[in-house]
């Protein structure tokens, strides 16, 4: 079936197959692999992207879902060999170790500082309840979003 | 490779024609969050697909004759931003907080859930004690309303004809000195399914500091969500107090040892629920400022 929606910001038409999940069509189809497959059941948060402002699990959603959407993966946030702001948090403060889950970790945290530029600590762990981080105990990861909030 | 068809509504008139069309692998999808995994699990690679995500009349929180309408797409970080909700139906809000994660939030509905039908799921012990009502539609266009608990089977599963679907969760709105609140015990916080979960609704009688009317609402101690009246009686027409906190943590237990005698979980589950059971109780009293559990 052709579906189509935007995809960091282009329009595009793809040929999907009906039962397909929107994180087969990101990695296999538009070679977009920043998005991970960990659990494939949501537990994790490897494969957050942002979909129409909002952080989601795209091993949860057919990729049928997103059509008309408007999707953001983690290659958007980098322009023009300049990373995004709170990417240099995440790197200053020690929150990458292993990098399985940083780039779902970077899209729940985009997602929130999108809708909410000054988010409270609790606000900050509340958006990455659904991202697991074996490495860094969190405590790095929630700072690096504080860095950023209180640099505004 | 089997072969798939997916149906996407835009409107509820494209939908009754869809379901005029159902059929035995006819699965229909709300937010996906359960139905991704259930079909992938399953290696169910033939069927049709019905997406009820463009219906958008499916889409809306209103109040309208006293009953708070919710539409069946409605997602759980909607219910918690909505100021109806938060207003009227804390129990509510605080249940759909207490789903998965953020990401799971922004995508599973509150008519995903109750057709789910799981034993665990949190919106349907939040609903029951609300005495919410569903609202459908089949294939004939016809509109029924139903009782929530005429519409959840339990075990993962509804008791919804094939071509129907539900549209809209009727909630009716509580008069004043009415309150509610939802507990739940999972393995941690966040994304976590429900070893118990529980929802209480009271009317608060402030001058003679007497409960008046209770519903108690128990989740995840059998196929499906239930209303506890032995567990009711003991809070009605009481003042809140030590003994009653003590009262109602005994009548918990004794509806535990009915409901799971024998099961692996049963030692546990008897006395996690105390621990349920005062969250929920200081959740109730403690904004009233009697000091209730303390």
């Amino acid at each position: 079936m052709q579906l189509q929606f935007t995809i960091n910001g282009e329009q595009i038409t793809v040929d999907v197959n009906p039962r397909a999940r929107l994180l087969d069509i990101l990695r296999d189809k538009l070679g977009l692999t920043g998005a991970k497959e960990g659990c494939g059941e949501g537990e994790c948060g490897a494969c957050t992207i942002i979909m129409d402002g909002l952080a989601v699990n795209s091993c949860l959603i057919f990729a049928h879902q997103a059509r008309g959407k408007e999707i953001i993966t983690i290659e958007s946030l980098e322009k023009d060999g300049e990373l995004d702001q709170l990417q240099k948090a995440f790197i200053d403060s020690g929150a990458v170790q292993c990098g399985y889950c940083t780039p779902g970790m970077l899209m729940s945290c985009k997602a929130l500082l999108m809708r909410n530029p000054k988010p409270t600590e609790t606000e900050i762990r509340t958006a990455i309840e659904g991202n697991l981080c074996r490495c860094t105990g969190y405590i790095k990861i929630v700072n690096a979003v504080n860095s950023v909030v209180t640099n505004k | 490779m089997g072969n798939f068809h997916i149906k996407t509504p835009n409107n509820i008139e494209e939908l009754v024609s869809c379901l005029k069309e159902v059929e035995d692998k006819t699965y229909l999808l709300s937010g996906g969050t359960d139905l991704v995994i259930k079909l992938r699990k399953n290696k169910i690679y033939t069927g049709t697909m019905i997406d009820l995500s463009g219906v958008k009349e499916m889409k809306y929180i209103k109040v309208e004759n006293d009953i708070i309408q919710i539409g069946a797409n409605i997602t759980f970080s909607e219910i918690i931003e909505n100021k109806y909700i938060s207003q009227h139906c804390t129990c509510l809000k605080e249940a759909a907080q207490r789903v998965g994660s953020t990401q799971i939030r922004n995508m599973a509905t509150i008519g995903g859930n109750i057709s789910n039908a799981a034993p665990c799921a949190d919106s349907i012990t939040a609903l029951m004690a609300l005495g919410a009502k569903i609202k459908g539609i089949n294939s004939n266009g016809e509109v029924w309303v139903r009782e929530l608990d005429e519409v959840v089977l339990g075990a993962e599963k509804n008791k919804l004809a094939p071509d129907e679907v539900i549209t809209e969760i009727n909630v009716p709105l509580l008069g004043g000195g009415y309150k509610s609140s939802f507990g739940k015990i999972g393995s941690r916080t966040a994304v976590t399914i429900a070893k118990l979960n529980m929802a209480v609704v009271i009317k608060y009688n402030e001058i003679d500091g007497v409960i008046e009317d209770v519903t108690v609402a128990l989740g995840a101690l059998a196929p499906k969500a239930f209303i506890s009246n032995t567990v009711g009686k003991v809070l009605l027409s009481e003042k809140p107090s030590n003994e009653l906190l003590v009262n109602f943590k005994n009548a918990l237990i004794q509806e535990v040892d009915i409901a799971i005698k024998g099961r692996a979980s049963h030692p546990y589950k008897r006395i996690a629920i105390t621990g349920l059971a005062e969250d929920v109780y200081n959740c109730l009293f403690k904004v009233m400022e009697i000091g209730g559990g303390n």
